[in-house]
């Protein structure tokens, strides 16, 4: 080892509580599910065997941290700016937030996103401009436009795949904006433009703080709304189908082998997710007392797409920081110009590049550089049957494993340094008996080595067809045949065994 | 098309004619196959022998007969006998338990409970995936369970304990460990705190499974395959009980600490109780007014240290109480269970001797063994298989999981196709070289179920030669060649009918690796010599190892291998003793009965590399005894053979003053100067040095010896495994060939031996 071999070893700056064991741990869950409020796990610390409580899911504690902030931040600086802000960051981030489930866990290449929730805007708006729709029926009826468009769009997804489909929803925009400009109905006269909806708050109170308070407070539900039934889909049963079966390649075939109805799953995932988006749709009009064809602009849609791509697929934290920062971007540094739009490519673009998966993908991916440089590093200094660094030292329960490296690797020169013709030739003209001391030596070294790909004759017929095979020393995986050579006689295949031990020993 | 396997076993080792003899047949993707029933005559196809021969014997079986895929329910547990359904409890529960998981992490494994994963119902105490002590419910469509924070250690004892209340929903979790200087793997040193108590609403109800309530299994099934045990525990399970009551926390503690006082018990069962002086039945006691007894499946292993074990006995008849632990395995097999294919009736006048029925479908086919004994003598020699033997190798793998393997075998291992595809899935169970999947060694080994190595063409993968059972049928060949009369008996026929067995027969010849001897045949045995019985002990390392059978169960055997001898594996400290016959288990020469007592000599050596010749030694030139050598030209003989080439070999015995060999013993022949890979055996090493091999040691060796005993009885013993295996030779016309008949000729005849009268002093002037 070099001179400068570095110590090995991390002092935790984390705040420690002492597991007091002698109390009762009263371990509680949400209302009304399994799931432990946090989940705490003891452990015994591997330096030291002392019993520490771990948690092992530190997303709920961000979680509360980041809604606390979203809610008592705009509150607190309580200026009409930066509520409306908020107000369209949560609208927002609640679309995201359905459609990461659409494209993550349904795994639904689909564009209508913003289509279905300008049904259900319109829908909504439509029948409360017409028949004075309260605001509570509009979100409902919003819900339910927003499935039966779920439903519709639903059905080519069986039979179209990638691609093709997200083109046909990207146009299904296209084909709203259309209508909606050809609907004297649905303000086609105005450029698509409603006015007059209910809505929550009423608009005299719009003026005052309090008003202004309120009105950001319902769209911080309406996001929570959403986050619940993400969670509830995610997470619950139907979700984990999903995600399981998408572990596979082949992923519908594999689906099936397992007992998943994958477009039945698929397609029930996708109309809650429609449902909900109708009804964001139904919050946004009476949000805005109204509802305009910029819901169907392309722009948006690919704004809204940068969001989810910079916060990472198929993550509700990703649709939440992606639709912070693009919204952040564009709505707030209003000055900036175009150039707050390029800066939103530059950043999609960044993130498509650089990142797997957005910023969430982030920590996997730094890990994974850093186990692959430490591996490259150790192999640079280390060879195959070389000592342990300090550095490895920690990951190895058994201490014993590391002294063995030391001897063997003294063993091991040894024994090279005897491999030359005679001592093969000795062997091959005897393989069994009692041989010059070196060859012994060698041989017990290469008999009992570990059970690991450990050389065996297999017996294709008896006294006439032999082969090399290597043990698995895992239970139940057979033997591996090493090549395609067979031998006459066992002579000739312990032979063999005997080559191939000594090109492993000298390639070490 | 799919592969076709077959394979099979025997309800009995050995039938006499007149009484029925059935097969359990399994077969993978064919439904009907060919049965015929023939006699072995030879195995081991080694080209320079004569090669597998059998004789098809004609009967009513011979024909086709439908075959089906069967399925084993591996694994140990109990089953509790609960005919009130005292244990069918959907109201509030305790279950506590003293337990020594080995493997914590494996999977889920149900310590105590009535739990059907089918129905996904019942309650059970048990272990998560984690490796965390677990309470959980089902009520047939939901599960919930309370988990302890922290993971349970392996090899360590614990007090654990959940209770649970459907109607607030409230559980709750008590475990302690029970870690004292002898009972576990590691000692307080090791700073370990597993003490935890939780609490926690379930949100589940239990609802009740039709299967019963399991000791370390819960109940599952399967189309086609049926019925199953799952969830299986590895480990020991000590002093349990179940209270129809959900108790706190402190009541849970309370348990532990013995000061317990509230709702009774509705079982409470003591591992420790029913031991019987002369062994452990599988029935665990419930001492509770209910008396809710459980009974083992696939026997677990009683006798073992219990969580209380003070380290002073080693013994459980003397501290029944320590000695509380039941071990569960969860790949243990004692009895397949398999439907009967077919029944075969042994017609009277079927002559003695080994037999299989031959199962094929098309080019595939298995044969099954058993032997046929005769009625009563019908010729003066007996050949006494080693069936206890074949029973501890059955379905040996040691080349698989012992990286020393090799070394020991000082070759590479030569496997087969049927063992690859075996140790993918040993489903039929190990043998008592092996280990169970927690590292414990195996103890107990059957007969009911297909044992794949005991075929006459199969060759051991470890020793790159036949082994046992095909290895003896080479003497079943060679006495059809010489054209003897000779019955064919087996262990299994001592171990019923004692001496009386032995008596019929002028001489009793051994199969070439008797290794394994229950003390009731080893006596049998003796009094035959001693009367004045002709032994010819035709192999090596014989009269080894302490076996014993339960009464009435003579398929399945106990061995408990000690702290010396040339052994798989060792008990651990404290378990020496049989559980099903109370004697101390080990090697027969450490409890004071070395096989040179009996036969001349013992176990010295052992190697797989070569097989050497005999040398004749000065004093098989005495008149007494030069008999054996008529017809033998030169000074050496054996120097051939089926197993590496020679009669002396694989493993051998030695002439021994010291270690009991009667005193008049004539050393005949020896055979020395062998390879390093044959070393000494352990029980013959104090102190380990440089020089115990074979180039430098003299106790490597195999030696051929005769002595005489009262009555004109005599024993000769050839000392070495590989003697069997030189007769075929040279169409069995060889030196090996003719000292057998030499002596055999001699000991069939009744009256004096040959050679008796020369026993006056030497007066020798050269």
């Amino acid at each position: 080892m070099s001179k400068s071999t570095p110590l090995v070893g991390r002092r935790s700056w984390r705040p420690k509580w002492p597991v007091n064991t002698d109390r009762v741990f009263k371990r509680r869950r949400y209302f009304g599910t399994k799931r432990s409020v946090l989940k705490l796990q003891g452990q015994f610390n591997p330096k030291t065997l002392r019993r520490e409580l771990v948690l092992t899911d530190k997303k709920p504690l961000f979680w509360i941290a980041a809604l606390t902030i979203l809610l008592v931040l705009p509150l607190g600086v309580g200026n009409q700016r930066f509520l409306s802000l908020f107000g369209i960051i949560c609208i927002y981030a609640a679309i995201n937030v359905m459609w990461t489930l659409i494209i993550g866990t349904a795994g639904l290449q689909s564009f209508a996103t913003l289509a279905t929730v300008g049904v259900g805007a319109y829908g909504s708006a439509y029948l409360s401009i017409t028949y004075g729709l309260p605001w509570p029926l509009m979100l409902v009826a919003g819900a339910g436009f927003g499935a039966l468009m779920g439903w519709i769009i639903s059905l080519p997804a069986r039979r179209l795949d990638g691609l093709y489909y997200a083109l046909l929803t990207l146009g299904l925009s296209e084909f709203m904006r259309n209508f909606v400009t050809q609907s004297d109905a649905l303000g086609g006269k105005f450029n698509g433009a409603l006015f007059g909806v209910a809505q929550i708050v009423p608009s005299d109170l719009l003026t005052t703080r309090a008003g202004q308070s309120l009105l950001y407070l319902t769209a911080f539900i309406a996001l929570l709304v959403i986050l619940i039934v993400f969670r509830w889909v995610n997470g619950g049963r139907i979700g984990l189908m999903l995600k399981t079966a998408a572990t596979s390649k082949e992923d519908e075939s594999f689906a099936s082998a397992i007992g998943v109805d994958f477009q039945k799953a698929r397609t029930h995932v996708f109309i809650i997710a429609s449902a909900a988006l109708g009804f964001m749709g139904a919050f946004y009009a009476t949000y805005i007392g109204g509802t305009s064809l910029q819901i169907f602009s392309l722009e948006l849609l690919l704004l809204m797409l940068a969001m989810i791509v910079i916060g990472g697929l198929g993550k509700a934290e990703g649709a939440l920081i992606g639709t912070v920062i693009v919204v952040g971007i564009t709505q707030w540094f209003t000055d900036w110009g175009p150039w707050r739009v390029v800066l939103v490519g530059v950043l999609a673009l960044l993130s498509v590049l650089y990142t797997r998966n957005g910023i969430f993908g982030l920590k996997a991916q730094i890990q994974e550089i850093r186990e692959r440089r430490q591996a490259l590093h150790r192999a640079a200094i280390t060879g195959r049957y070389a000592e342990y660094l300090p550095q490895q030292a920690p990951d190895i329960h058994d201490k014993s494993l590391i002294v063995g490296r030391v001897f063997e690797r003294t063993l091991r020169d040894r024994l090279k340094s005897w491999i030359d013709p005679d001592i093969i030739k000795e062997h091959e003209l005897k393989p069994m008996g009692q041989h010059s001391d070196h060859l012994e030596r060698m041989l017990n070294y290469f008999r009992k080595a570990p059970i690991p790909d450990k050389y065996a004759v297999y017996c294709v017929e008896p006294f006439a067809s032999y082969r090399v095979v290597a043990l698995s020393g895992l239970p139940g995986v057979p033997p591996r045949i090493v090549d395609d050579k067979t031998y006459p006689s066992l002579e000739e295949a312990y032979h063999a065994v005997f080559l191939r031990r000594v090109n492993d020993l000298r390639a070490s | 098309m799919a592969t076709i396997s077959i394979t099979g076993y025997t309800d009995k080792v050995s039938v006499a004619p007149g009484e029925e003899v059935s097969f359990q047949v399994s077969v993978d993707n064919a439904s009907s196959a060919q049965v015929e029933i023939v006699r072995l005559i030879h195995g081991d196809e080694h080209p320079e022998g004569p090669g597998f021969i059998e004789e098809v014997v004609p009967t009513v079986l011979s024909g086709e007969h439908a075959v089906t895929k069967q399925f084993v329910d591996v694994g140990n547990a109990a089953v509790v006998d609960d005919p009130d359904n005292k244990l069918g409890i959907t109201g509030p529960i305790t279950i506590y338990s003293y337990i020594f998981p080995t493997t914590p992490g494996k999977g889920r494994q149900v310590i105590l409970g009535r739990f059907a994963l089918d129905e996904t119902a019942g309650y059970a105490l048990c272990i998560n995936p984690d490796g965390h002590l677990a309470f959980l419910v089902g009520d047939g469509e939901d599960t919930d369970e309370i988990t302890s924070p922290i993971p349970l250690m392996h090899h360590t004892w614990y007090f654990v304990a959940a209770s649970f209340d459907p109607k607030s929903g409230q559980a709750a979790m008590f475990q302690e460990a029970v870690v004292s200087p002898y009972n576990g793997r590691l000692g307080r040193v090791a700073p370990f705190d597993h003490h935890a108590a939780v609490e926690q609403k379930l949100r589940v109800k239990a609802a009740l499974p039709a299967s019963p309530f399991m000791w370390a299994a819960a109940h599952n099934s399967a189309s086609i395959r049926g019925e199953y045990k799952d969830f299986l525990y590895n480990g020991k399970i000590d002093r349990s009980g179940v209270i129809g009551a959900a108790l706190s926390v402190a009541d849970l503690k309370a348990l532990k600490d013995g000061t317990y006082t509230g709702a009774a018990h509705v079982a409470q069962w003591d591992t420790s109780a029913g031991y019987g002086e002369d062994g452990i039945g599988d029935v665990i006691v419930d001492v509770s007014p209910n008396a809710l007894h459980a009974k083992g499946l696939e026997r677990p292993v009683r006798a073992m240290t219990g969580y209380n074990w003070s380290g002073k006995h080693d013994d459980w008849r003397v501290a029944p109480s320590e000695y509380g632990g039941i071990e569960f395995h969860d790949d243990a097999v004692m009895d397949c269970g398999w439907d009967t294919t077919c029944t075969w009736k042994v017609p009277e006048g079927t002559r003695s001797g080994a037999y299989a029925a031959r199962v094929t479908i098309g080019a595939v086919e298995d044969h099954i063994p058993f032997f046929v004994r005769p009625l009563k003598a019908t010729a003066p020699i007996l050949y006494l298989m080693p069936t206890n033997s074949y029973l501890a190798y059955a379905n040996e793998m040691i080349v698989h999981h012992v990286p020393v393997g090799q070394a020991i075998m000082s070759h590479p291992a030569v496997l087969s196709e049927a063992e690859a595809d075996y140790y993918q899935d040993p489903r039929f169970g190990r043998s008592t070289y092996d280990h169970h999947n927690d590292g414990a060694g195996v103890c107990y080994t059957s007969w009911k179920r297909p044992i794949l190595n005991m075929r006459p063409k199969w060759r051991s993968s470890a020793i790159g030669t036949v082994w046992q059972f095909p290895r003896d049928l080479s003497t079943i060949g060679w006495l059809e060649a010489k054209g003897y009369a000779y019955d064919v008996a087996t262990d299994h026929d001592l171990t019923r009918d004692g001496v009386d067995l032995l008596k019929q027969y002028s001489v009793v010849l051994t199969g070439s690796h008797p290794e394994y001897w229950h003390e009731q045949g080893l006596n049998d045995l003796e009094d035959y010599v001693a009367d004045g019985g002709r032994l010819m002990y035709l192999g090596g390392n014989g009269f080894y190892w302490v076996i014993s059978y339960r009464d009435g169960e003579p398929e399945i055997m106990e061995v408990r291998k000690g702290e010396a001898g040339m052994r798989a594996w060792q008990a651990e400290p404290g378990e020496y003793y049989h559980a099903t016959s109370a004697e101390r288990g080990g090697i027969w020469r450490n409890r004071a009965r070395p096989p040179q007592k009996l036969t001349g000599v013992g176990f010295t050596t052992q190697g797989f590399d070569e097989c050497h010749p005999y040398q004749r030694m000065p004093d098989s030139y005495h008149r007494s005894v030069s008999w054996i050598f008529d017809g033998v030209e030169g000074e050496v003989f054996g120097d051939f053979g089926l197993a590496l080439g020679g009669a002396a070999g694989l493993e051998t015995e030695r002439y021994d003053l010291e270690l009991g060999t009667p005193p008049h013993t004539k050393l005949l022949a020896s055979s020395t100067s062998w390879s390093d890979n044959y070393a000494s055996v352990h029980e013959d090493i104090l102190f380990n040095h440089p020089g115990t091999l074979g180039t430098q040691s003299e106790t490597v060796r195999a030696d051929m010896t005769y002595f005489t005993t009262a009555n004109n009885g005599a024993v000769f013993s050839t000392g070495s495994i590989a003697w069997m295996s030189a007769l075929p030779s040279f169409d069995f016309e060889n030196n090996v060939s003719q000292i057998m008949a030499n002596v055999l000729d001699a000991f069939i005849k009744p009256g004096a031996l040959p050679g008796g009268a020369w026993d006056q002093e030497e007066k020798s002037w050269t």
